[in-house]
């Protein structure tokens, strides 16, 4: 791997092979597929948030002429699902209880829409409405309504963390600072709405659904319908973002399989956005609790958080979620000794999943007191979290080792972009203006045993034009064009001539699935390793033919050309057409495995390697408060990310872009508003995405890191703004305020109430 | 979404409008832009047999001054409206509440006639017919409690930005009905009850909005948490003079206030108006801070149009 | 019930089609003509993800009647394209990144293409006001404003 060195396409920004795609209208979405008899299908959903199934007459539904089929939880194989053997908890089409308002109880596929709403209104079920739990402090009580008889209190997940002395290290520390922080959970609002194509024929499922893991979906479908996993097909689709919320299998998914197995024919289910919001996943509401012990010159001594996840009516991800905002945090920070529990409890609401901006409270909570404790001790922000910021070589507490870090210099980078010093100390605190810093690392990968990793295979055809076989998914984020223009590098070839067949559970070989920041990291080494293969097989005839030893060859321009004397050369073509002839085609085959320690268990064994690599990322915000009306307004931020090595920059920038509006903004914007069981904003009206006119002035700053194990150093595209942009925010209303606000979002009312509180306080 | 089911007529005049509204049995409804209409109809919220689309009477375009009026036809779009040059001149208060309507794209649909009668919104009603059905019924939807306070009372929001603005203008509607024509102050067409929100008399439609044609000086203040797209969760439309302004609130219950005073008087008289306004949890912002944000956005606005 | 008949131009092709009175003009592109370019973000008109051009003028598509359109001119995403060439404003969307999961970009460029028609120089603040109409989750629209930006800029009016 060239370090420091110019490369002919990496590095450079291009525009996305997908893009003509979309802006002409042709890329197809799940929603826009349309195949011949194709049936139409809709979900009977709950109206209760906790109940008793005692029948369901689906006989009237069945004899409305244009229904094909009605399906309820007794006609699966009664498999429930989870994401690890110990949350298996998910019917998907229940049988026994519905545990949240929205739950899929039935499904009509039909020859239109109309007459499936039709059919919904004759299926007739009876409920035996149960004792609801909505507050996970409350479902935690002992009394409280029983979600799953098999968790006992509501207690989905509990993750426990311990390492040294704790209360020895807080009674050693000059400093102890304990704060509470409260965030509610956020709507992914991802744009495209849910959406599922199911088509059995000839003993073969096909599955077209926006997901973020093929290979996992269909293991998932397989086991559910009891169907071979060969039989399984997750066919390739464009993605309207996914945002962590479309990683595991929906009950659409198994609604729509089951109806077209029935019927024999395609079926197409498609989620309102009203669906979307409620009945496939949302995000945690989240309390966190943070102690922090530290010594007078500002060493972190200790740590302990205690961490409630409210996480709705299933486990979904599960211990994931209860452990990802705490693992980002022991990435970034030295932390000798620290007691973490999370709780991941259920209520009866929606169920929620992980997020790419999830653990707000956490994460907000840590940042801001921080920040609190620098003040007390008379040192800046920025020299707090250098001096504690962990560095290559070391480790995490939990025994993670850290082989590329571009946190310091992210922190520097955005302090310096940002005129922080200066800024700054021009700034009296408690005034209505204020910047603030936060930063945070990212792992790219984690342990997902032997599913961890990625293979990639490559043919040639006879003209020198390049198909590129990979499981590397594309939600949105570009990594489609990624592995082409990787592809593109190590070959020789412009990226127009590279076809590229990708998530495709028939074709593509394993691949772990775009989350947890491996789509780069793990996928894109796997081409980049394919194409070596094919590389080295192609210098090896060239060689021969041009008497040129194959180290002094080069690839470029669809030619192999001899690096000291270019005009000796032949065309790649001529090479792969040989290479036929030899009866040994060029094919190209390259998988990789991260270095992740496989005995590490979110509950039973947290600690050991947890991912390949770590990714850094530091955020400055800047913001104005009307403190008469609590109203915030973020004119600017700055935002460093360090991707190791940005394969396409000009991705990477709205990687950040994108991140600041969606963590940043959202700070003062997003939230899931909820009534006893009822979403009050499933719509995206009500529910508020940022729009253009409520962005900051953005300036996102690219480091690189050079990542020993990333394909030519990279490690992933944005992810630590999506987990520190909230914290730049937090930390500079503290400034600005001269309080901290510990609930999130900060909208108006909530500034304004506390610092009303503050007022009539400071009055008596 | 789907539409539920209905006929679409498109009459050339009004008499051929009501004379359709009165072969439905008054089970129809009257379609202008569609932006309150069409939402609310994928809701469930609205299931008429009968759609008559207005947007083919052309007299409700125009725009005409005589006599000392304005008359603003009830379908020209708000779009249109903001980029007719007398509307920013004369009456600053219109001008601000139609730049701040909603988004770009929707003013260039949403008509003024439609705008005015928008019907009122409240997070437990605004929603689809499974969430009402799983929910059960509200006051505004027949039932006997309201979700959000539990009495026989419905508090649901008036949102129209324009209507504060025109009610600051002492502006008056021309309907022409079943039962004939009338001209009444704008004031007049509002019940204060959030079920049924607007007094219209049998297949009434709003032809026409009339102004005093005379300068005037004011301004728009709302309060919505995003820039562009969201409801006033407050509306605070001011005119007049230095001597005598009309401050009218809207967003907050199902009736806009409307108050009259001399500047100096506005910080008492909206202090007063924030107290007696009711405002309960059926938006997304704490009603106690609507509340409150009445006297400090007003003053701000007066501030604003009048200097200090 | 009764079909309605409407005749009108898609793209510049004529249309003669009997639809259902409540049916939306969404439902009529995608559905009937196949169109699927533009896309149903909310169905409620909140997003503007359904985006098309109705004389020239965006419209969500989602809350307007198909037998409203009787006589006028669509243009979706799909009628942008001259033969083989694309439109400035596609160009300038593939070319600054401005494109990402690409859901919302049909109605983001319609949106964009009306209001370069109506206003060929327009400042920032018009653009984002024009923008502001539409819902974007994964750009945080920078890159859609420079996209804008640099084909207003390009243009010789």
């Amino acid at each position: 791997m060239k370090q420091h060195e110019e490369y002919k396409i990496v590095g450079k920004s291009v525009p996305r092979r997908d893009s003509i795609g979309k802006v002409t209208g042709q890329a197809i979405y799940t929603n826009d597929i349309k195949l011949p008899r194709m049936l139409y299908a809709k979900v009977l959903r709950s109206p209760l948030p906790h109940a008793k199934i005692l029948n369901i007459d689906v006989s009237r539904a069945l004899r409305l002429p244009g229904v094909k089929a009605v399906i309820t939880g007794f006609d699966t194989k009664g498999v429930k699902w989870g994401v690890f053997k110990y949350t298996q908890d998910h019917p998907l089409l229940p049988r026994d209880k519905v545990r949240y308002v929205g739950e899929d109880v039935a499904a009509v596929a039909a020859i239109d829409e109309e007459i499936a709403m039709e059919a919904l209104e004759l299926i007739k079920v009876d409920y035996e409405p149960l004792p609801a739990v909505f507050d996970p402090i409350e479902a935690m009580q002992e009394g409280a309504p029983l979600i799953h008889e098999e968790f006992p209190r509501n207690i989905n997940i509990h993750v426990h963390i311990e390492v040294g002395e704790v209360e020895k290290a807080f009674k050693e520390s000059y400093l102890v600072m304990e704060n509470t922080f409260r965030a509610a959970g956020e709507a992914y609002a991802m744009m495209e709405p849910y959406a599922v194509v199911a088509h059995y024929h000839e003993g073969f499922l096909d599955i077209w659904c926006p997901n973020a893991g093929p290979h996992v979906r269909a293991k998932a479908l397989s086991n559910l319908l009891g169907l071979p996993l060969n039989r399984v097909r997750v066919r390739h689709v464009n993605i309207g973002g996914a945002f962590g919320g479309r990683s595991e299998v929906q009950p659409a998914d198994l609604i729509a399989a089951l109806l077209s197995i029935k019927t024999e024919r395609p079926v197409k289910l498609s989620l309102t956005r009203e669906e979307n919001a409620m009945c496939t996943r949302q995000v945690h509401d989240v309390i966190a609790t943070i102690k922090t012990g530290v010594k007078k010159d500002g060493t972190i001594l200790a740590k302990e958080f205690k961490v409630i996840y409210d996480g709705g009516a299933y486990s979904s991800t599960g211990p994931i979620a209860t452990s990802v905002p705490y693992y980002v945090y022991e990435e970034t920070y030295r932390i000798p000794n620290v007691r973490y529990d999370g709780y991941r409890v259920f209520t009866n609401k929606g169920i929620r999943g992980m997020y790419g901006c999830h653990g707000r409270a956490f994460l907000v909570g840590n940042e801001v007191q921080l920040d609190m404790i620098a003040e007390a001790l008379g040192m800046d922000p920025v020299e707090i979290r250098l001096k504690n910021g962990l560095k290559v070589g070391e480790e995490t507490i939990t025994k993670s080792k850290i082989i590329s870090s571009g946190l310091h210099e992210a922190l520097q980078k955005v302090s310096e972009k940002a005129n922080w010093r200066e800024k700054r100390l021009s700034i009296i605190k408690g005034k209505g203006k204020g910047m603030g810093i936060g930063c945070i690392g990212m792992m790219c990968g984690f342990p997902m045993g032997f599913r961890s990793g990625s293979s990639c295979y490559l043919k040639f055809n006879d003209d020198g034009q390049v198909t590129l076989i990979t499981g590397i998914v594309d939600n949105g984020q570009g990594n489609e064009s990624l592995a082409i223009q990787i592809a593109s590098e190590v070959l020789g070839i412009p990226m127009e001539d590279i076809n590229l067949v990708n998530a495709d559970t028939e074709i593509t070989n394993l691949d772990q699935g775009a989350y947890s920041q491996a789509a780069t990291f793990v996928s894109g080494n796997a081409v980049k390793r394919a194409c070596e293969d094919a590389r080295r097989q192609i210098l090896a005839i060239a060689s021969d033919k041009l008497g040129v030893p194959a180290e002094e060859l080069d690839l470029r321009n669809r030619m192999v050309v001899w690096k000291k004397d270019p005009s000796k050369n032949i065309p790649i073509s001529w090479v792969v057409r040989e290479a036929f002839f030899m009866g040994r085609p060029i094919v190209g085959f390259g998988s990789y495995m991260p270095k992740i320690d496989f005995e590490r268990e979110w509950v039973k064994r947290p600690y050991g390697q947890l991912a390949g690599t770590f990714s850094y990322g530091a955020c400055v915000a800047e913001v104005e408060v009307d403190k008469e009306t609590g109203r915030i307004y973020l004119p600017r931020f700055y935002a460093a990310h360090d991707c190791g090595y940005p394969i396409n920059p000009m991705a990477v920038e709205g990687q950040i872009e994108g991140s600041i509006v969606q963590a940043g903004v959202a700070a003062i914007l997003e939230k899931n508003l909820w009534h006893k069981g009822f979403l009050l904003n499933p719509d995206l009206l009500e529910y508020k995405v940022p729009l253009a006119c409520d962005i900051p002035d953005m300036e996102p700053i690219i480091v690189k890191s050079y990542d020993p194990e990333g394909p030519f150093g990279a490690k992933e595209g944005g992810l630590t703004i999506r987990m520190s942009a909230y914290s730049a925010v937090g930390t500079a209303l503290y400034q600005a305020l001269g309080i901290p606000i510990t609930e999130l979002p900060f909208t108006p009312d909530v500034v304004w109430k506390a610092l009303r509180k503050v007022n009539e306080e400071a009055e008596k | 979404m789907k539409l539920p089911k209905f006929l679409y007529f498109r009459p050339k005049t009004i008499e051929e409008a009501l004379a359709t509204f009165t072969a439905y049995d008054g089970n129809a409804v009257y379609l202008a832009g569609g932006t309150d209409l069409i939402p609310r109809m994928k809701l469930g919220l609205k299931k008429p047999m009968a759609v008559i689309d207005l947007k083919g009477i052309e007299e409700l375009k125009k725009v005409r001054v005589e006599n000392g009026t304005i008359m603003i036809g009830s379908l020209v779009t708000l779009f249109e409206l903001s980029k007719t040059p007398m509307i920013k001149e004369k009456f600053p208060a219109l001008f601000e509440a139609l730049l701040f309507t909603s988004c770009e794209t929707l003013q260039m649909r949403g008509t003024i006639g439609g705008n005015i009668l928008q019907d009122t919104r409240c997070l437990f009603y605004n929603q689809s017919e499974f969430w009402r059905k799983a929910k059960g019924p509200c006051v505004k939807t027949g039932g006997e409690r309201c979700h959000v306070i539990g009495a026989k009372e419905c508090l649901s929001n008036y949102m129209s930005d324009t209507a504060p603005a025109l009610l600051s203008l002492e502006a008056s509607l021309k309907l022409i009905g079943i039962e004939g024509e009338r001209e009444i102050p704008l004031r007049d067409i509002f019940t204060g009850n959030g079920v049924s929100p607007f007094s219209l008399r049998p297949g009434e439609i709003l032809c026409q909005i009339s102004l005093p044609n005379e300068v005037t000086k004011g301004g728009y203040e709302k309060l919505r948490l995003r820039g562009s797209i969201d409801y006033p969760l407050l509306g605070i439309a001011l005119s007049g003079s230095g001597e005598k302004v009309k401050i009218a609130i809207g967003g907050i219950g199902p009736i806009p206030k409307v108050w009259e005073g001399k500047l100096e008087e506005i910080p008492s008289g909206m202090q007063k108006l924030s107290q007696e306004t009711k405002a309960i949890a059926n938006t997304i912002l704490d009603p106690l801070y609507r509340k409150e944000m009445i006297p400090v956005l007003s003053q701000r606005l007066a501030k604003r149009v009048f200097g200090s | 019930m009764e079909l309605i008949r409407v005749q009108f131009k898609v793209n510049g092709d004529q249309v003669d089609l009997s639809v259902k009175p409540y049916e939306t003009l969404l439902e009529t592109l995608r559905n009937r003509l196949e169109l699927t370019g533009t896309k149903e973000g909310c169905g409620l008109g909140s997003c503007g993800a359904c985006t098309v051009l109705l004389d020239g003028m965006p419209v969500r598509s989602c809350l307007v009647l198909t037998a409203e359109v009787n006589g006028r001119e669509i243009t979706t995403i799909e009628g942008l394209k001259q033969g083989d060439k694309l439109h400035p404003l596609q160009e300038a969307f593939v070319n600054h990144g401005a494109v990402q999961c690409g859901f919302c970009t049909p109605g983001m460029i319609l949106t964009a293409k009306a209001l370069l028609d109506r206003n060929p120089k327009p400042t920032r603040s018009d653009i984002i006001r024009a923008i502001s109409s539409n819902i974007c989750r994964c750009t945080g629209y920078k890159k859609i404003i420079e996209a804008i930006e640099a084909v207003a800029q390009r243009e010789e009016r």
